[in-house]
């Protein structure tokens, strides 16, 4: 790559980025919301994209390569997220007493319906080759698959509103929400959250094969750049930044989420063309990834991805890791017929990996365990399928 | 020893000093201002409320020792439609440590909308002093006053309220009795003017809906965002007076104030009751009530028709 693009760019995008935190957050008490999510998606940009910090690929990495180091950084993540978390409810709710929730937390509905979205959820990962928030950084990297990820979410994002309701009848009405901290105080609920992930921990390790490392070369000026802008972080590091990223969002914003303005966007639209039902039951009382008609151009979570992406491409760009390879009719039907399916799972189980299984995991809600059982064994499922057909199922 | 017990007695002796409270005073009347309230936050005779719209915004910061008050659980009775009752309330204050002493100052987002209903919820039930902080939680944020994040705990404290309801509250009988009774009462629709008029029958987005358009026979039109100014602020009780005294309100009568669910009424129920002192009663059950009664009448100027494409 040329040095014009690879240092130009990246320097015209972070200036784009201050510019834009500054005027927003001139804009006193309603702007500063607007620049810290601005902030804040460019920092969740930046790791995930100089950590690899996607989900289905880390996975994937565990059981078909036996690394575990993605997946240990998803734990870290959310061990350190769970602990943050916890801090911030305490101050806000001295006590997790019955009938209140901590203010916009995602503490989600669990139901039937949850199980299948994050299922469908984890067919989509398969097809399309990620999740929605690895699509959004890999847009930076070149995939020639991610853009009709995100198109193919749009439209899933439409079907899901129109399975809404006759699924909310049948189903989600009844569904319950389960708060750790509710049954066993904030103490018992972050304990049985570490331990959980501990023991996930232990039996990743134990399925994972060691990898060869080699001596780490002496830290120079050259190494140290290296290391930050040209290799992949180190799990531990890319999990527990993610961890405090996702605190810090919450006490300032609101819960990390990627999908809530891909949702009002399908929304706006579907609703002025009149093919969307006007009133969608009970969406607005439950906790999660809010899809709004869209009254304002600029919302916290539109900024947020923007962020997102922006800081990708500059971390991308630096590492000379914007490769695109030729699309092929393959990569458009993967990408739109998967991302239809992480659509409609985004919308119909409130949130994706990041704003059920992440911030549902951080804030104790059972909703992010059962996102994150249900995803595997969509994840597990697909790739049987996809050995019985011939298919690889494999990005 | 006895030097350590000296010491020990003169510095308990200068606490309880620094404790003594400052009265809170300078603040008659039914506003207090930012600066009076950041002067008299540590008075623990002042005890602050916040009633905000948007969930979550207390939690991210609020002045400094207020408390949380939902309003669509704390301030209402969740089961039938009406406001928290008196013994509802009382346990609420019990907690924040409200004592008949105790000067309660209101305040949230949105010009003080929620919180003006607050208030009148307070007044109804016996807080008659309740005061709104001027220009709320925008004009605090404004003038980049200190916020908090921690909840604040206080001693429960003994408060008992009367029983007996505050005449503040009008219902759907009081209003048949202005329209078709012709009882002497002035009605101030504060809704917007395309309410109003009947043009459309609520503003987008919203859920509560009434199968009628228009307006209470004989109400004039006072949106309630008049009342205030660019930073929050409410306007000055003269200019309030020379509004209203525009449209024939002037306070020889008893008013009545309404809107769709009775709490943006309250802010101008705040105004004309507690800055300008008329007699006024706020009906809550509003238009989402009156629209939807059979039988009462209705004057839409616009004509619309419920239902017809």
């Amino acid at each position: 790559m040329h040095p014009a693009i690879r240092f130009g760019l990246p320097a015209l995008i972070a200036a784009a980025l201050g510019w834009g935190f500054l005027t927003l957050d001139g804009q006193g008490p309603e702007g500063r919301p607007l620049a810290m999510s601005l902030a804040f998606g460019a920092a969740f940009g930046a790791v995930l994209q100089r950590s690899r910090f996607c989900f289905y690929c880390n996975f994937r990495d565990l059981i078909e390569k036996r690394e575990a180091s993605g997946v240990i950084a998803i734990l870290v993540a959310l061990a350190v997220g769970a602990i943050g978390y916890t801090v911030i409810f305490g101050a806000w709710l001295p006590t997790p007493a019955l009938e209140r929730l901590p203010p916009t937390a995602h503490i989600g509905p669990v139901s039937i319906t949850l199980f299948i979205a994050a299922f469908a959820f984890g067919i989509g990962m398969v097809v399309s080759g990620s999740c929605l928030s690895a699509h959004f950084y890999r847009l930076a990297e070149g995939s020639v698959i991610s853009p009709f990820a995100v198109v193919g979410a749009l439209v899933g994002f439409g079907v899901g509103f129109l399975t809404w309701n006759p699924l909310f009848l049948a189903v989600t009405s009844n569904a319950f929400i389960l708060w750790l901290p509710h049954q066993l105080g904030y103490a018992g609920g972050l304990l049985a959250t570490l331990a959980a992930l501990a023991g996930l921990a232990v039996l990743t390790i134990w399925w994972s094969r060691p990898q060869a490392v080699g001596t780490p070369a002496p830290v120079t000026g050259r190494e140290a750049l290296d290391r930050v802008f040209i290799r992949r972080w180190p799990a531990v590091i890319a999990g527990t930044f993610i961890g405090a990223i996702s605190v810090l969002a919450y006490f300032r914003v609101a819960p990390l989420g990627v999908t809530a303005e891909l949702g009002s966007i399908a929304r706006t639209a579907g609703t002025g063309w009149g093919v969307l039902p006007s009133t969608l039951f009970g969406l607005d009382g439950l906790r999660g990834c809010a899809t709004v008609i869209k009254e304002a151009l600029l919302s916290n979570n539109g900024l947020f991805v923007i962020g997102l992406i922006a800081a990708s491409f500059v971390t991308s760009l630096l590492a000379d890791q914007f490769r695109p390879r030729r699309l092929t009719g393959v990569d458009v039907v993967r990408g739109l017929a998967g991302g239809v399916l992480l659509g409609w799972g985004a919308m119909t189980a409130l949130g994706c990996t990041v704003g059920v299984l992440l911030s549902g995991i951080h804030a104790g809600s059972a909703s992010g365990w059962v996102f994150m059982a249900a995803m595997t064994v969509g994840i597990l499922a697909s790739w049987q399928v996809g050995r019985w057909t011939g298919l690889s199922g494999r990005a | 020893m006895n030097a350590l017990k000296k010491g020990l007695a003169a510095m308990v002796a200068a606490v309880a000093v620094a404790a003594v409270p400052a009265v809170a005073i300078g603040q008659d009347g039914p506003l207090v201002t930012a600066d009076w309230l950041q002067e008299n936050l540590s008075d623990p005779n002042v005890r602050v409320f916040e009633v905000s719209v948007d969930t979550g915004v207390y939690e991210r910061g609020h002045i400094p020792g207020a408390v949380n008050l939902a309003w669509h659980t704390d301030l209402v009775d969740t089961v039938r439609r009406d406001i928290v009752s008196s013994d509802g309330l009382e346990a609420i204050l019990q907690e924040a440590g409200v004592t008949e002493d105790t000067t309660v100052v209101l305040y949230g987002d949105n010009n003080n909308w929620f919180a003006a209903w607050g208030a009148w919820v307070f007044d109804i039930h016996g807080i008659h002093d309740v005061k709104l902080l001027d220009g709320g939680r925008k004009y605090w944020e404004a003038q980049g006053l200190p916020l908090d994040t921690a909840t604040p705990e206080y001693a429960a404290s003994e408060i008992d309220l009367p029983d007996e309801a505050a005449p503040l509250r009008a219902r759907l009988s009081d209003v048949l009795e202005v329209v078709e009774g012709g009882a002497d009462v002035s009605l101030v629709d504060i809704r917007s003017p395309k309410e109003y008029s009947g043009e459309i029958f609520a503003p987008e987005g919203v859920q509560e809906l009434s199968v009628r358009a228009g307006h209470i026979p004989g109400a004039v039109n006072f949106p309630w965002g008049g009342a205030v100014n660019e930073d929050g602020t409410f306007k000055s009780a003269d200019e309030l007076r020379a509004a209203f005294a525009a449209i024939g309100i002037d306070g020889s009568k008893p008013i009545i104030t309404y809107c769709r669910i009775g709490e943006r009424s309250s802010h101008t129920w705040f105004v004309l009751s507690r800055i300008l002192g008329y007699e006024v009663r706020n009906y809550d059950g509003s238009w989402t009530e009156y629209g939807n009664s059979v039988g009462v009448p209705i004057d839409n100027p616009s004509g619309t028709v419920w239902g017809r494409i």
